[in-house]
């Protein structure tokens, strides 16, 4: 497994269907990203149409110097195999979100209760997508979920097609894990 | 496809085609699944094995696809796991990618008569799904 120390290791975005993880990896991958979309048939789900079904794969160089390998996994939990498959030995995770969805503080406790227990790190993030359209929910009351659970988790509004905003969520993660590591080496 | 659009009568004459591949040597199970990990029909697998085969034969088709668009190699038509008691074969049933068949056999089927029987019931499925 890579680890942070070696200055290349893997994180996961995940979340629901639609929330924006291909496109994400998309917006910030160095390499020509690695996607698995299908025409979508679940249309009670999601509108869209199409859908990853097994993984997607990007890369990045962060300005540090480390290496970052991007993996966005299916949203959906029929898919959930391919989660553990994914969450094993990752970093961190970034964990997306559509706030304008009326079962996204549902959505995030299911996200973050599947893969925190694979990410020893606990290292989290969330980006929250469509926070400018009517209905959508504030980024306080996903802070407010994650507090009242304990969880310690930044949280960002974010438009998955914008590189400088997808940057900012890896970038933060690697905070976390980079002075996660200066504590370690502290102690 | 959707799985929803399939009408009926073509889903019970698909779950006849898998019957027809469960009389050969060796195969336990078969499940027809849309490109997104539906089951639209099956023989032999109960009704949650059924839906995990479907999303696990999806991902294995989808990555199929992009390590065959990774190669430069035209588009994906099956891949076989082998295990130490059996195989499981993913193969596309028409053109457009919009279903795969996964079929489950163990040790005593032979690997070039399972290959053959599914390639023959994916045939017969495309041509009953798009009439």
């Amino acid at each position: 497994m890579s680890t942070v120390d070696d200055g290349e290791f893997k994180i996961v975005f995940t979340g629901p269907m639609g929330a924006g993880k291909t496109t994400a990896i998309a917006a910030v991958s160095e390499v020509a990203p690695v996607a698995t979309e299908v025409a979508n048939s679940d249309l009670i789900a999601h509108t869209k149409a199409s859908t990853t079904v097994g993984l997607d794969f990007g890369r990045i160089t962060l300005a540090s110097g480390q290496i970052v390998h991007l993996y966005g996994t299916p949203g959906q939990a029929r898919f959930r195999f391919m989660w553990d498959i994914l969450g094993r030995g990752a970093a961190g995770v970034i964990v997306l979100l559509d706030a304008t969805q009326a079962g996204a503080l549902v959505q995030m406790d299911m996200f973050v209760d599947a893969f925190l227990p694979l990410v020893p790190s606990g290292a989290l993030v969330i980006g929250l997508g469509r926070t400018t359209l009517p209905g959508a929910l504030g980024s306080e009351a996903f802070a407010a979920r994650l507090g009242a659970r304990g969880i310690t988790a930044p949280v960002f509004s974010i438009d998955a097609r914008q590189s400088r905003d997808v940057f900012l969520l890896v970038r933060t993660l690697a905070c976390i894990l980079e002075a996660q590591a200066n504590a370690e080496a502290a102690a | 496809m959707s799985p929803n659009r399939v009408r009926r009568a073509s889903r019970d004459l698909a779950k006849k085609q898998l019957e027809l591949l469960g009389t050969v040597t060796g195969v336990q199970s078969a499940v027809l699944f849309s490109a997104d990990g539906f089951e639209i029909a099956s023989h032999a697998a109960d009704t949650a094995a059924a839906s995990r085969l479907a999303a696990i034969g999806s991902s294995l088709a989808a990555l199929g696809s992009a390590i065959s668009a990774e190669a430069g190699l035209h588009e994906f038509e099956r891949t076989t796991i082998e295990s130490k008691n059996g195989t499981v074969t993913i193969m596309r049933v028409d053109n457009d990618q919009a279903m795969s068949l996964a079929v489950v056999a163990g040790r005593t089927a032979v690997l070039g008569q399972l290959l053959w029987a599914t390639r023959h019931c994916c045939q017969a499925l495309a041509r009953l799904i798009h009439e």
